[in-house]
């Protein structure tokens, strides 16, 4: 990055930020309000073909980097945290097929999730496996010795996000568990339909914040899977999990900052109109100190992830601590924008005529899914101590 | 079809950053980011609508400054297949004769069906280029269209062209050149696609060498005119504001109207 | 003297009659003539020429009235330009004063490219020092230049309401001109003329203009601004926002990509005053806005600013003026 974005990576950014505030804002108390699903939201991002960016061109996406990706789920999160989740994590899903499918399977697939015709699912986290991703129990089993056997799934995930809305699963089930089996070596990768019998939605979770996104438990009974469904060989699931995560925690930064500025805005909007002892509240130290410091650090938490989007598009080797720092600030300084928001609104700040209450709600999800920022503190620190 | 569009960047209006360099009171193209000139784009939406009505591609040509690149990308962006940018240092400071001639030379070796200009430009917009260009090649010239309708079999176009009193419809065999106005249509947004899409689409430079100039000098020393002087208008006084009821209001608008002597 | 003469283009209407435009840059021109010294010659063509050419006389002390039959069925702009710069090339005149219109700035550029011209445009003043000297209102009006012309002549291009017309003390000579040679530049034929319902003169000549915006709703909002209008006697204008969404005509927008206009009264309905409709109408002489923002950017340039609902003050306005004239 040459510290300045590129011109059609401005003109993206400019066209989605238009995009979001045109037609996405006024959907987004509502959405909020409702908890459900925000299919037209969901329409509309894929008739403008903003879920097609993460995928290549030669499957009819528009080829988006990592960086491009973020850009867009940064403005539209900005709004909408929940619809700024539809494309990170159609994103998320995506890539254990984008890092380790075969030619076929892109093919079968990818079309129809460029184009927004089906949304794909994340599931590796269970109700006792969360940081600790090689505990999971769900476990796929061959069907017969013969190569290219049907795999037999049982088990449950916990908290995937838009579980419920997905056709596709990427499900990760322990296909070996012997001793003598590395931890790292014990995961598969498997690619569940929707409309395959076996698999239920059990159920899907109230939550704090985004909750137009649906938080879903699901069920795998007995569920039969070709093994053209498996991504990435037998035991390499751990892997493409991990890379996947690599790839996918900016995506989740870049909500985190689009909410911080989103709160941001309305903050600074708030301050310059609401007068008090005679003169707009801006002009007070004490909130102008704050209003600073806000702005600061969500420019702060966008510059390192802008930068940590390039640094893995450019195939860096430390991408993991790229990935675990760009998140781990976004996400703190999301939650930390969001409540001075709420408090420089003071009594306007606690009541949902104005959105940033639901912005901090919004906020604390990002300090918590995809990596808590205690294990990215444990990524960065295990990074710079390594070689010591 | 294929279709030319003119394009000129401008300075971005919108900013309110506009000004002149002290040192020879031209125009400072470098004080703010350039946009395409508003009207330019009425002329490649049309454009872009005839190609996809009958078929053929839309090219862009202009004669820019070097951060000009930038600018058109959004005109790619558009749909445009591709552009020519015509730059080089001498020809800074050019004036309308200069700009129609240099332009005349780049389209001079390029084949096309239609040529399209905006009305003017927004930054110090003469209006009288496109105009010049026609006369220099000799092309059909058609001015402030409101509807644009080739007829590519018979090789002809007619033109509704706005007048005082509403409309003319002209005709002229093709090729020709047609000022496009605001009346054919706003501009669509760049798509996704086409943002990305623009990456990958040429954009030749080409310098004063590789474009024959019609005959006569061009570039900024070879200027018609200079800027002499410049300052700030009088300011206005400053503005009354009336916050009474209605009928108060109508009355005390009216007192004014009848002091300047308006009414 | 020859080689030294000052020239006015004679825009024709439709009706063969001589354009409003035409009659103040004549009495520009003749101002400027008396500065300078120097001869001031109308010129006019068209296929009937004899009725403009009269009423340019009335302003300046001679007129070529060229009879150019092409023009009767044929777009002007290129024939009149090829027939001018004929003249220019025989007549050797100093400089060429057209109006800054559509008509004005085809004649103006294509007589640039042939005879090697330069051109100043859209002037908002002309002196006379040596050589005109032209006055322009560029970035939206926060600045007016002066330029000159680098060679001892050339074109200029004067923008409409810059003076008022005012005839000369006694009538000018009219004379008949000849024209020379075939026309080199391809015709572009006129297939039809169509008068649309209810357009009145161009807008930029209108002493007073009442402009609605975005804030008017809609075409049935226009019902007040066009009443308004005929009561003060003037033209109706609109924003970019309010074409854009079908309520009104393009030919009558205001603004960046519309007109610019210079009325005595802009009286701005609805308006929020944004730059690219600002640059179109800053320089008229007095500037009323009603707007029910007290924060749009139109209430720090106007002259007097209510702040109210339009749909409430415009009638009541349009009752108090209609009581005055009552």
């Amino acid at each position: 990055m040459t510290y300045r974005l590129s011109e059609d990576q401005a003109a993206l950014r400019d066209a989605i930020r238009i995009l979001a505030d045109e037609r996405i804002a006024p959907r987004a108390a509502e959405i909020d309000r409702t908890a459900e699903f925000p299919w037209d939201v969901k329409e509309l991002l894929a008739s403008h073909d903003v879920l097609s960016l993460p995928f290549p061109e030669e499957y009819g996406g528009l080829g988006g980097d990592l960086l491009t990706v973020c850009l867009a789920v940064e403005q539209i999160s900005r709004v909408c945290a929940t619809s700024g989740l539809i494309l990170a994590v159609q994103e998320l899903a995506s890539l254990p097929l984008l890092l380790a499918g075969t030619d076929e399977q892109k093919a079968r697939w990818f079309p129809d999730l460029a184009a927004g015709r089906l949304l794909i699912a994340f599931a590796l986290t269970e109700a006792e496996a969360g940081s600790d991703v090689a505990a999971a129990r769900t476990r796929a089993r061959r069907d017969g010795d013969a190569d290219g056997a049907d795999w037999i799934l049982n088990g449950s995930k916990r908290f995937i996000s838009q579980g419920s809305v997905a056709d596709l699963i990427a499900v990760f089930a322990v296909t070996a568990d012997g001793d003598d089996v590395p931890r790292h070596e014990r995961l598969t990768c498997f690619i569940v339909e929707k409309d395959m019998p076996g698999f239920s939605v059990e159920r899907v979770e109230h939550k704090m914040g985004i909750r137009g996104s649906p938080t879903a438990e699901l069920g795998f009974r007995d569920v039969r899977i070709p093994d053209a469904n498996r991504v990435g060989a037998v035991g390499e699931g751990f892997s493409i999990a991990m890379r996947t995560l690599d790839r996918s925690r900016p995506g989740i930064a870049a909500q985190a900052v689009g909410i911080a500025q989103g709160a941001l805005e309305v903050a600074a909007a708030y301050a310059s109109d609401r007068k008090q002892f005679g003169k707009p509240i801006a002009e007070f130290q004490m909130i102008q100190a704050m209003l600073a410091d806000m702005d600061a650090q969500t420019e702060a938490a966008r510059q390192l992830l802008y930068k940590a989007a390039t640094e893995i598009d450019a195939g860096a080797s430390d991408a993991s601590r790229w990935s675990a720092m760009c998140k781990l600030v976004a996400g703190d300084t999301a939650m930390r924008v969001t409540t001075d928001a709420v408090q420089v609104l003071g009594g306007y700040g606690y009541i949902d005529e104005f959105p940033v209450e639901r912005m901090m709600r919004d906020a604390k999800i990002t300090q918590i899914y995809e990596g808590t920022q205690q294990i990215q503190r444990l990524v960065i620190a295990r990074a710079l101590t390594a070689h010591r | 079809m294929r279709i030319v569009v003119l394009v000129k960047p401008v300075p971005d209006t919108a900013s309110g950053g506009e000004r002149l360099r002290p040192d020879d009171w031209r125009l400072d193209r470098a004080a703010i980011p350039a946009v395409v000139n508003a009207n330019d784009e009425y002329a490649l939406e049309a454009a872009l609508k005839l190609a996809e009505a009958h078929g053929g591609e839309v090219v862009l040509v202009s004669m820019a400054g070097p951060g000009a690149p930038e600018t058109m990308r959004k005109a790619l962006a558009m749909g445009a297949a591709s552009g020519t940018l015509v730059t080089d240092e001498q020809l800074g400071g050019s004036d309308t004769l200069s700009t129609a001639r240099v332009l005349a030379g780049a389209l001079a070796d390029m084949e096309y069906d239609l040529v399209l200009a905006g009305a003017d430009s927004s930054d110090g917009g003469a209006g009288v280029v496109p105009a010049g260009i026609a006369t220099l090649l000799g092309l059909p010239y058609l001015s402030y269209a409101a509807k644009i309708e080739p007829d590519p079999a018979a090789r002809t176009v007619r033109v509704h062209r706005i007048s005082p009193t509403g409309y003319e419809v002209l005709e002229a065999p093709l090729p020709a050149l047609i000022v496009a106005t605001q009346a054919l249509g706003e501009p669509r947004y760049p798509s996704l696609k086409g943002i990305m899409a623009a990456r990958s689409k040429t954009l030749e430079t080409k310098t004063l060498v590789d474009v024959a100039v019609g005959a006569g000098p061009v570039g900024g020393a070879a200027a018609t005119s200079r800027v002499v002087g410049s300052e700030a208008p009088s300011p206005r006084a400053a503005t009354r504001v009336i916050r009474e009821p209605a009928d108060e209001a109508a009355r005390l608008v009216v007192e004014f109207l009848a002091e300047r002597r308006i009414i | 003297m020859p080689g030294d003469a000052i020239w006015v283009h004679g825009e024709l209407a439709a009706d063969g009659s001589l354009a409003k435009i035409s009659t103040e840059v004549a009495t520009l021109a003749r101002t400027v003539g008396e500065t300078a010294g120097r001869q001031v010659v109308g010129v006019v063509v068209g296929a009937d020429p004899a009725a403009a050419a009269a009423e340019l006389a009335r302003f300046v002390p001679r007129v070529l009235a060229l009879t150019e039959p092409a023009t009767a069925d044929h777009a002007a702009g290129t024939i009149v330009g090829q027939r001018l710069a004929g003249l220019i090339e025989r007549e050797q005149p100093a400089f060429l004063l057209t109006g800054a219109g559509p008509e004005g700035r085809d004649v103006a550029g294509v007589v640039s490219a042939l005879t090697g011209w330069g051109v100043l445009v859209n002037a908002v003043g002309v002196t006379w020092d040596d050589g005109p000297v032209v006055q322009m209102s560029v970035f939206g009006g926060k600045l007016t230049t002066t330029s000159r012309l680098t060679e001892e002549r050339g074109i200029v291009t004067v923008r409409p309401n810059v003076v008022t017309a005012e005839p000369a003390a006694a009538p000018g000579s009219v004379e008949a001109g000849n024209i020379f040679g075939e026309l080199d530049l391809p015709l572009v034929r006129i297939v039809d003329r169509v008068e649309a319902a209810g357009v009145a003169a161009p807008i930029e000549e209108a002493r007073i203009i009442v402009a609605g915006g975005r804030g008017v709703g809609g075409p049935d909002g226009f019902k007040v601004v066009n009443d308004l209008a005929e009561a003060l006697g003037g033209a109706v204008g609109a924003t970019r926002a309010a074409v854009d969404s079908g309520w009104i005509p393009y030919a009558q927008q205001i603004g960046q990509t519309g007109k610019i206009v210079k009325p005595a009264l802009y009286l701005a309905l609805g308006i929020s005053g944004a730059i690219q409709h600002k640059v179109g109408m800053q320089t008229a002489g007095t500037i009323v806005a009603i707007n029910r923002d007290p924060d749009a950017p139109i209430a720090e340039f106007a002259d007097v600013v209510v702040i109210g609902d339009l749909f409430e003050v415009a009638p009541a306005l349009l009752a108090a003026l209609r009581a005055r004239a009552g």
